[in-house]
């Protein structure tokens, strides 16, 4: 039975006023070989650093090899965990064989003063990670890719039992990215290193890795093995974008891509589809309803909302209203044409009052109508009513054939459903 | 930088070949400085060369001319060393006790004291104020450097507000001189304009003991100075108490710039280029740069009071304008030429 090697126990962390990780748990075995995946801001970054004890947890623990890492003596914690960032740099004038020695600093001496021992295991690591001959170079002057095998061997050199990397191969050139992620799995294999790759190279991490953890959202959303969390329905929901996953028949690897299908398909769809928005919940709808290629329209907005800016600048047919001044029966007629043209009306998460209650009118006319509404969840959130009529609405829309959406992602999918094939 | 394309670069100063070579440039610093300040006891407003020993005026001279020497080591090596952690700890070529607003804070603890009055008590006093305000001003500084960042401020954010609050405590220093009596008015304007007048012997004793341990206490920090070299991050990896160590450097800086201000008052330039020059010259390691520095930037100060002095005799310059006037040029030249060693940004 493998040593646990990193384990973390309902951690939350974050900064002052923004906690990043939600009660995230999940144990790392020694010798495993884990991926950390998921979108840009998840909180992956953050994460590593709660593991390396440089961010202090809000509430739970972090342990390494069964300690708490906040416990840990800082040089004993070196020698049991090191971190390849996704980039260093150094503002002055050290060489390459300088900044390999960094990795020595808390096994040296008060001086700094190497051993026999500590030029070795520097030598080693620079001739594993092919630096040697760079080593009297000025570290600052080398490519990416080049600093990036030297900040490898820095981190070798100071002998970790776990390595954790924080998107540090993401830039490199698809020759280095494979030489380092080759260096990876020799220590992996070979010294049953454990390793802790953020990675957002699903297909290649997919090939190498033991096991992934997928992160969504300062949570956890997935831990298992590559076939496990490699779910299209799964990334598709955390990524927020259709991806399929396909296995090589040859290899037996899984290959991850976004969906070129669909993209394919985004030529001008003859679907058009009416929004109803305001106050800045309808431009994100927009832009995704134009890239996947409906014809939109929208409206009744206020002609000072940011809305009416987005929908006018995306070349959106909408109609207008006066500010500070209820909807005139001249709007409603022009939205009731739209709507009439439209195949569906989607509401989006915007806050009602009485001033735009009318538009609701609309959504419930759309679907005596026969046509499709898609309306956003939540709405007693965003009922500003007296009475909260809205809400009550909004559950009269619900009994006559509304539906729900909860996300973009979601209403996208629901819209393509209803496309004839 | 024209070299950037060349496979290995022409002069690897600080391994291989060239550290044989970096090396030399030591041995003849070494030898080259304590030549340089025995050429500073020749000069003089009295004359050029050995003044007559016989006499007592002879004699007078030779010891005041020598305890310049002092005052001008003092604070030259500490001004110079400051310049040095400041600008390690915050990865940034701008850095130094000036721009922190450390300088500021310490003169304005100074001019409080000597306005308070002369005497014994008041002259000892004058350091420990002095640290004690460049602390508060170095905490005020990264307060309203931290407000908005979540943890640690960014670098930028901590110059701008040192710049920020430098400037209130000169606008402070000039409130309390215009409002001061006559008296007081020339004590601080001749303080601040910076000079090497010998203070007295206690103060002086009391100030080379604060800058011996300031000095001492950097050097004994100059392996993990390397480390932070790659940003407090990445040195907390490798098993650094890396917050401690930059709390503690900056805090021995500090008492280094402020004994330095209460000593000579208002110096500029030392503490922001000699220690570019020294790294240029002798790489960026600090347990050999921290040394090199305090004693090129004694040095260097102790030169241009010497010019201060002799120049336009009996006239003295205030030595601050020497250490731009003559030291910028040639720092320039050392600088266009060893550019790439000194600083890569």
């Amino acid at each position: 039975m493998e040593q646990d090697a990193l384990t973390f126990k309902n951690v939350s962390a974050g900064y002052k006023q923004r906690r990043v990780l939600d009660n995230v748990s999940f144990t790392v075995k020694e010798g495993e070989f884990v991926s950390l995946i998921g979108p840009n801001g998840c909180g992956k970054s953050t994460l590593l650093k709660t593991a390396a004890a440089l961010l202090k947890p809000l509430s739970g623990a972090v342990e390494l090899f069964g300690q708490d890492v906040q416990r840990i003596k800082p040089a004993v914690r070196a020698s049991l965990l090191g971190v390849v960032p996704q980039k260093i740099d150094s503002p002055m004038a050290f060489t390459v064989s300088q900044i390999v020695m960094n990795g020595r600093i808390s096994s040296m001496g008060w001086w700094g003063t190497p051993s026999s021992l500590d030029h070795d295991l520097v030598e080693r690591a620079m001739i594993y990670t092919d630096v040697l001959g760079l080593r009297d170079r000025f570290f600052t002057e080398l490519s990416g890719g080049e600093q990036q095998r030297v900040a490898l061997a820095m981190v070798l050199a100071q002998e970790p039992k776990i390595i954790m990397l924080d998107e540090s191969i993401s830039h490199l050139d698809i020759n280095h990215r494979q030489e380092v992620l080759q260096i990876l799995m020799n220590l992996n294999r070979e010294k049953r290193m454990t390793i802790l790759l953020v990675s957002h190279d699903l297909t290649l991490s997919a090939g190498i890795s033991d096991r992934f953890l997928l992160m969504e959202a300062g949570t956890l959303a997935k831990a298992g093995t590559p076939a496990e969390v490699l779910e299209p329905e799964l990334l598709s929901r955390v990524y927020d974008c259709d991806l399929t996953v396909q296995q090589d028949p040859y290899t037996g690897y899984l290959q991850v891509s976004g969906a070129i299908e669909s993209l394919r398909r985004r030529r001008k769809l003859e679907k058009s589809v009416h929004v109803i928005a305001g106050g800045g919940s309808g431009i994100e709808l927009y832009r995704r309803l134009l890239i996947e290629g409906y014809e939109v329209t929208t409206g009744v907005l206020n002609r000072l909302d940011s809305d009416a800016e987005a929908a006018r600048a995306l070349n959106i047919p909408v109609v207008l209203e006066q500010p500070f001044s209820p909807v005139g029966a001249d709007a409603i007629a022009q939205a009731m044409e739209m709507i009439l043209r439209a195949d569906t009306v989607v509401l989006s998460q915007v806050p009602f009052g009485s001033g735009n209650l009318v538009n609701l009118e609309l959504a419930e006319e759309a679907l005596k109508r026969g046509k499709t509404v898609l309306l956003a969840v939540g709405i007693g959130e965003r009922d500003y009513t007296e009475g909260k009529s809205a809400v009550d609405f909004a559950a009269r829309l619900k009994h006559s054939g509304a539906l729900n959406w909860h996300s973009i992602h979601e209403l996208m999918a629901q819209l393509q459903q209803q496309l004839p094939h | 930088m024209g070299m950037k394309g060349s496979p290995i670069c022409a002069d690897n100063s600080f391994t291989g070949k060239g550290k044989v070579k970096a090396t030399w440039r030591v041995v003849l610093f070494l030898v080259v400085f304590p030549l340089l300040l025995a050429l500073s006891m020749l000069l003089g407003p009295s004359g050029i060369g050995i003044p007559d020993l016989q006499s007592p005026s002879g004699s007078a001279i030779l010891s005041l001319r020598f305890s310049r020497l002092l005052m001008g080591m003092m604070t030259g090596a500490a001004l110079s060393a400051s310049g040095v952690v400041f600008q390690a700890l915050l990865r940034n070529p701008l850095a130094e006790p000036y721009v922190l607003g450390v300088s500021g804070g310490a003169g304005l603890g100074a001019t409080l004291t000597i306005l308070a009055g002369s005497g014994v008590l008041v002259t000892l006093s004058l350091p420990v104020v002095a640290f004690v305000s460049a602390v508060l001003t170095l905490m005020v500084v990264y307060g309203i450097a931290s407000q908005g960042s979540s943890g640690q401020p960014s670098v930028y954010s901590l110059i701008l507000s040192g710049v920020i609050v430098s400037s209130i405590c000169s606008s402070i220093v000039m409130f309390l001189v215009s409002t001061a009596s006559v008296e007081g008015m020339h004590n601080v304007i001749w303080w601040m304009l910076g000079s090497l007048q010998p203070v007295t012997a206690s103060q002086q004793l009391l100030s080379a003991g604060l800058i011996f341990a300031g000095l001492g206490g950097i050097w004994l920090l100059s392996p993990q100075l390397n480390a932070l070299a790659l940003g407090r991050e990445m040195a907390h990896y490798q098993g650094l108490r890396a917050d401690v160590v930059i709390v503690i450097g900056l805090l021995f800086a500090t008492l280094l710039a402020a004994t330095a201000v209460s000593l000579s008052g208002m110096i500029g330039f030392v503490g922001l280029i000699v220690p570019h020059v020294m790294r240029a010259l002798f790489g960026p390691d600090h347990r050999r740069l921290v040394p090199l520095a305090a004693l090129g930037g004694g040095t260097f100060l102790v030169l241009c009071d010497a010019a201060a002095r002799t120049l336009l005799a009996p006239i003295e310059i205030p030595v601050g304008v020497v250490t731009a006037l003559a030291g910028g040029p040639f720092f320039l030249i050392i600088l266009q030429r060893r550019m790439k060693q000194a600083w890569i940004a």
